[in-house]
């Protein structure tokens, strides 16, 4: 039973956490009352100053956090806050406090101030297209609304409470990408994106009722045990089978439906590339940094409920999704679209590491990938702003010279994405340097290199337990300690059995293209000779818009393994993670922990480590002239390139199936409804009318009445037929009386 | 006081039904502001007795009653004789004039307090002709709604459920659109069929409860026959006094394959109309279903659920489906209507508790949200003559603030979190999953409602509100002294709903907390108690 604690009762960084939250909400609140008399700057300023201070409360809290031990972080966590009774289910509402929780909060703080910064200097330029009619406020409110919605999704401790900001973050992603309205584009994107995604909730819906009918508790620690617990009596969840797989595996598929969602992943990958319509920090802030990383969040909260069987499917899915989005994104010629599908390519690289089960390194991609995206999606604002609402590349070129600053940004971030570095082996005590992308990718391709290739590295490494502590990278020795999945469930018979190959393989031929395009994209926009001079002439950058640049370019540098990753390893072991396990699983668990040795990160640097150089190269190569060499290639090749461009044709097939399909049935059901359902209503109306008629006309005019009438005119005819003898003709009198006796007679004899 | 403030919700609208009949025609101009008087009294009426019941219930239990008053009204049969006793019957039947609310009715009780009120002053501007009938039938309407919920006998309730068909019927026949005469008949005659199966129900009901507990006078007190003797009331008797009572109040709600008079009744009705019979009226189905066919023939309730929730289901997504093809969007709307009432008969059906309390709210936010719908649209109508989705476009532009309530008013009727809709839709399929009688399929099936449910009203909101304006030449029409976008007035009707849209979707705890215990006690019981009776049976029959 859940217990009830008033809010007051919250411990310290509770509060904290929970005043980050409510000031965006507060600042929602007063943009949406009386955000119109605020006006132009000043409205994103309030936005700006909401952010900043949750951002740093959350700092605070991440200090306080650092200095507290074991137990004082446990006894850090209150009892959650009764929010509804549903029939006798109580359902209750907290703060899930964790490191993941905390260095969440804090980096989609960081990095929402920095946008919301840019946002001011943009959307001035940006709002002012209805009508004369300043749509800058509202701008303003959304995010605000957005802010208060992602932080709530970090914080929740409930999967209902996850759900409810989960859908509200969805909300305003609607709102947003819908922003230009007025343009028939960007309405029908906002409403596929949300129907796209309705389609994922649709799903998590369905599993989150299986977790309520199955667990009864949707609480996150709560059904975690719930879990262990059907686990060990071997429950309904696991001896029940469906289609092959048990119940359990189901219920983690259908959860994780919503984060193919949210997250973008094949199939419902298609949304999030015509989300580009809305504006570029939107671009930036929800569809690349934050929202779309709420899936990979999703998934590590729901880990401990995906049995090995699930988070197979995970990993599958990540895997297709990084394929296909990669190769798409190397032939667009649009500057955000090339980083939308280069977003959807990261966010596959991490649900496969969730898939293999490299939990922390998976985290540690969002937390890197959320920097260097978002400095990418802001510099190609900057550059989009700078030349006039100009999205093509084809028409850029050489705009370093007007943007220096921009370009310099981009660069970083590219090197980041590109997981440029140093790889160990050739650095003295193997001590690799390198920036984000390069720790947190190359963990990922380890841990998939672990599962697909078994324990040998393993049992030939260093016997060093789990955890952050024994293996640091500054000890040397082992390279990398993997996210490791303390909470596989040992029994399960596919535990130890490896992964498929290419699960490892792919991503590591998709690691040699990611370098490529995102150089290329580079390349056209800054490099090179200009390709448009009317583009080039007006190019500009300001000062506002490149300031939250260099800081998010910094984040990109700093956010690397020494400062990040240690955060979230630290949220591993949480209470969260463990409570799904008794003693006897964990150290189950240890001993299955995947620890990526020394040998294995050689062997793996051995085959990407020079990936950026290899992709850069390449596409040094074909870009350096400008578009020439490309056009040629992609003549020479042109079914692939069609192919490519056309995205898989996905949207064609998707409008062909699904559309199409939904549109016949709805046809057919209103025609049904029109024609069988209402035509049948009619049909016993017109019987009734019919019946009515017989009866009224026929029987009641022409039987009843006619009876009545009948009877009258039988009477009648019968007083004329009596009368008729009566006439005095003494003749008939005599044959009346001769029959009647005659009769008489006949009647006696026979008788 | 309680007994005061519930029979002047019942009876002040009827008295001044006749007022404003009988107004001299040189005083028309009186009639809207009089009837709009009245709704204030209802709806003050209605607030004082919201806060009632949570004490009441504290005092004596969950099955307290606020403001219950009773008569009897018609008694036939013989006498006894002493003078003493003159007035205590010794056969015959009785119909008494019982009111009383409980936990169950005041949600229900409270809408339509707020309904009323708002569904006369939208009608300020588009009612110009018979100004004075048009706000007696209101009033009358009135009468009908309140009676409906207030009644605690069983005939009573009848009485005044057929009592509301025939304020509507002239309502839509008269005030409605192109086909208001059709229209009008069709929801009068299929309505009005199915009640008199009911009805037969109902007698056939308080005929065997006299004589199942051998008493000579006959009547119809709603807990007496809700707590008859399972063992006697045969199952077979019961599935057919379902099936009964089903004809009457499935078609009230109207329940697929029975629907097909509802959208059509919506179309053409007067906007006030429509938010009535969206809000309300459609809830004398499911409430008569969750008053009557679930505690008084549970064992007839447990043989049909799953037929009951096949038919919800399908409802559901046919309901939505239709939806989409709509181009009229008040038709739109109405279809809605029909997917959501089936989300209600799911989570009625589930027999499971959160599932009865899912399904409770559910009238309450489908009454809020859909007759919020009714009302923007018809102030679209008003300016625009007409309602066509390919006509209109763009309308953001234009009216920023209908665009703002259309689109708080759709996400609420799509189930947004935070916003009222979602808490009764979760609950409804959490409830389905739940069920020992429903199960999962029918939870999963009804889960991809949700997702319909947003293609559609998303779909029409695009159409409506975005993209490039669309408006038929020489609109928007401001003769009756409107704006281009809402006026003061308008923005008075929406607010209260949107608020209330937004303070269920964070507190339904307001609701719920009585509603449980009251669900508990009075209706689950009697359904867990048929459950028990049945497996005795199974289980002593090999």
């Amino acid at each position: 039973m859940v217990g009830i604690a008033h809010p007051t009762s919250m411990s310290n960084i509770e509060q904290l956490l929970v005043a980050g939250v409510l000031i965006p909400l507060a600042s929602f609140l007063i943009l949406a009352l009386c955000g119109y008399r605020l006006g132009k700057p000043l409205a994103g300023w309030v936005a700006v100053l909401a952010i900043a201070s949750s951002c740093v409360l959350s700092a605070a809290a991440l200090v306080k956090w650092h200095g507290l031990d074991e137990a004082g972080r446990l006894a850090a966590r209150s009892a959650p806050v009764l929010w509804a009774y549903l029939g006798s289910v109580p359902l209750a509402f907290g703060v899930n406090l964790d490191s993941l929780t905390l260095i969440m909060f804090f980096m989609v703080t960081l990095v929402s101030t920095c946008i919301f910064v840019f946002s001011v200097g943009y959307m001035a330029g940006h709002s002012d297209e209805i009508d004369g009619l300043s749509k800058f406020h509202r701008f303003f409110t959304y995010l605000s609304l957005f802010g208060f919605s992602m932080l709530l999704l970090l914080i929740a401790d409930n999967l209902l409470l996850l759900f409810i900001s989960w859908e509200l973050v969805g909300l305003c992603s609607y709102l947003l990408i819908g922003f230009y309205f007025h343009k028939k584009s960007a309405s029908t994107a906002a409403i596929k994106a949300f129907v796209t995604n309705r389609v994922g909730d649709c799903g998590f819906i369905i599993g989150l009722g299986m977790a309520y009918l199955y667990l009864g508790d949707l609480s996150l620690s709560g059904a975690a045990q719930a879990f262990a617990g059907q686990w060990q009596t071997h429950g309904p969840l696991f001896s029940q089978t469906f289609l092959g797989l048990n119940l359990a595996t189901w219920m983690g598929i259908l959860l994780f439906c919503g984060a193919i969602g949210k997250s973008a992943q094949f199939p419902l990958h298609v949304w999030l590339p015509d989300a580009m319509e809305g504006p570029t920090p939107v671009s930036a802030l929800i569809h690349a940094a934050t929202m779309v990383a709420a899936g990979v969040y999703l998934t590590a909260r729901i880990f401990v409920l995906l049995t090995p069987e699930a988070q197979l499917f995970v990993a599958v899915i990540g895997c297709i999704t990084l394929t296909l989005a990669a190769l798409v994104a190397m032939v667009q010629t649009d500057i955000k679209k090339v980083l939308a599908y280069s977003t959807i390519s990261q966010l596959g690289y991490m649900m496969l590491g969730m898939g293999v089960g490299a939990w922390i390194a998976a985290l540690f991609h969002l937390l890197t990938h959320a920097f260097f995206k978002a400095l990418m999606f802001l510099g190609s604002g900057q550059v989009i702003e700078g030349c006039h609402h100009e999205q093509d590349m084809r028409k850029m070129g050489g705009l370093w010279r007007k943007m220096p600053v921009t370009c310099g940004t981009f660069l970083v971030g590219v090197l980041a994405i590109a997981g440029a570095g140093i790889p160990a082996i050739w650095m003295p005590n193997h001590t690799p340097f390198g920036l984000g992308g390069y720790f947190s990718k190359d963990e990922i391709l380890a841990v998939a290199y672990h599962r697909v290739y078994g324990e040998e590295n393993v049992a030939a490494d260093a016997p060093v337990g789990r955890g952050e502590a024994e293996a640091s990278p500054h000890t040397g020795n082992t390279a990398v300690v993997a996210g490791a999945a303390p909470i596989q469930n040992p029994k399960s018979k596919i535990q130890n059995a490896a992964l498929p190959p290419w699960l490892f393989w792919i991503p590591i031929i998709i690691a040699y293209i990611t370098p490529f395009y995102m150089l290329r994209a580079w390349w056209l926009t800054f490099m090179g000779k200009p390709r448009d001079h009317h583009v080039y002439d007006h190019a500009h950058e300001s000062p506002l818009m490149y300031l939250p640049l260099v800081v998010l370019a910094l984040g990109t540098f700093f956010s690397s393994y020494y400062l990040f990753r240690p955060l979230v390893a630290d949220a591993a072991p949480t209470p969260f993670l463990t409570a799904a396990f008794d003693g006897e699983a964990t150290e189950a668990a240890d001993a299955h922990g995947l620890l990526i040795g020394h040998t294995t990160h050689a062997a793996l640097a051995r085959i990407v480590g020079g990936a950026f150089v290899v992709g850069f190269f390449v596409a040094w190569v074909l870009y350096r002239r400008g578009l020439g060499l490309a056009e040629k290639l992609a003549t020479a090749l042109r079914p692939v390139h069609v192919l490519l461009s056309h995205k898989f044709f996905f949207d064609e097939f998707y409008g062909l199936v699904f559309v199409g399909g939904t549109m016949v049935l709805k046809a057919v059901s209103y025609a049904f409804d029109k024609y069988v359902v209402d035509a049948l209503v009619n049909l016993s109306a017109l019987v009734t009318e019919r019946l009515s008629w017989i009866s009224g006309t026929i029987l009641d005019q022409g039987v009843v009445d006619g009876a009545v009438n009948g009877v009258g005119r039988g009477t009648w005819s019968l007083g004329g037929l009596a009368r008729s003898p009566q006439v005095g003709r003494i003749r008939n009198y005599i044959l009346f009386a001769a029959g009647s006796v005659a009769v008489v007679v006949l009647w006696m004899a026979f008788a | 006081m309680d007994v005061l403030a519930l029979n002047l919700l019942i009876f002040l609208p009827l008295v001044a039904a006749v007022l404003v009949w009988t107004l001299p025609e040189r005083r028309e101009s009186l009639a809207p502001k009089l009837a709009l008087a009245v709704g204030c009294v209802v709806l003050f009426a209605g607030a004082w007795l919201w806060p009632r019941l949570p004490a009441a219930m504290g005092d004596r239990g969950a099955g307290a009653l606020v403001g219950e008053l009773k008569a009897d009204w018609i008694a036939v049969g013989n006498r006894d004789g002493t003078s003493e006793a003159a007035t205590t019957l010794t056969n015959g039947f009785v119909l008494r004039f019982h009111v009383g609310l409980d936990a169950i009715s005041m949600p229900l009780i409270a809408l339509t307090a707020l309904l009323v009120p708002l569904s006369i002053w939208c009608s300020f501007t588009a009612i110009r002709k018979r100004q004075r009938e048009y706000y007696a039938w209101l009033l009358a309407l009135t009468t009908g709604m309140f009676g409906v919920f207030a009644a605690r006998d069983l005939l009573l309730f009848y009485v005044f459920f057929e009592f509301t068909l025939v304020p509507l019927y002239f309502l839509i026949g008269v005030w409605g659109g192109p086909e208001r005469r059709y229209a009008a008949n069709k929801f009068f005659l299929f309505t009005f069929t199915g009640s008199v199966l009911t009805f037969a129900g109902i007698l056939y009901l308080a005929l065997r409860a006299a004589q199942i507990d051998h008493c000579s006078v006959i009547d119809f007190d709603l807990l007496r026959l809700s707590a008859l003797s399972l063992k006697q009331l045969t199952t077979a008797e019961q599935s057919l006094l379902f099936l009964a009572f089903f004809a009457g109040f499935a078609i009230k709600v109207p329940l697929f394959p029975l629907h097909t008079w509802l959208p059509l009744a919506h179309t053409e009705a007067p906007t006030a109309g429509s938010v009535l019979l969206a809000g309300v009226l459609l809830k004398l189905g499911t409430y008569g279903f969750l008053r009557f066919s679930l505690p008084m023939v549970p064992a007839g309730t447990l043989e049909w659920a799953r037929v009951m929730g096949g038919l919800a289901v399908a409802g559901i997504i046919y309901g939505a489906l239709c939806c989409w093809v709509q181009r009229d969007v008040k038709k739109l709307v109405a279809y809605s209507s029909v997917s959501h009432l089936a989300f209600c008969m799911l989570g009625m059906f589930s027999l499971v508790p959160v599932g009865l309390s899912g399904s409770v709210l559910y009238m309450v936010n489908h009454g809020l949200s859909t007759g919020a719908l009714f009302l923007v649209v018809g102030m679209l109508y008003e300016r625009y003559h007409t309602r066509d989705l390919d006509a209109l476009g763009g309308l953001a532009r234009q009216m920023p603030i209908l665009a703002f309530f259309f689109v708080l008013f759709v996400l609420s009727s799509i189930g947004l979190p935070g916003l009222n809709g979602f808490v009764s839709e979760f609950a409804v399929l959490l409830a389905a999953f739940n069920s020992e009688v429903l199960g999962r399929w029918y939870g999963a099936l009804g889960a991809t409602g949700i997702l319909l449910g947003a293609v559609y009203m998303l779909y029409a909101t695009g159409k409506l509100l975005f993209g490039p304006v669309k408006e038929p030449a020489g609109t928007p029409d401001l003769s009756a002294g409107l704006k281009r976008d809402l006026t003061l007035r308008e923005i008075a009707i929406l607010t209260p709903i949107a608020i209330l849209v937004v303070v269920l979707g964070i507190a339904p705890r307001l609701v719920t907390d009585t509603l449980d215990p009251a669900l508990q006690t009075q209706v689950l019981a009697r359904v867990q108690e048929a459950s028990a009776l049945a497996a005795a049976v199974a289980g002593g029959a090999p």
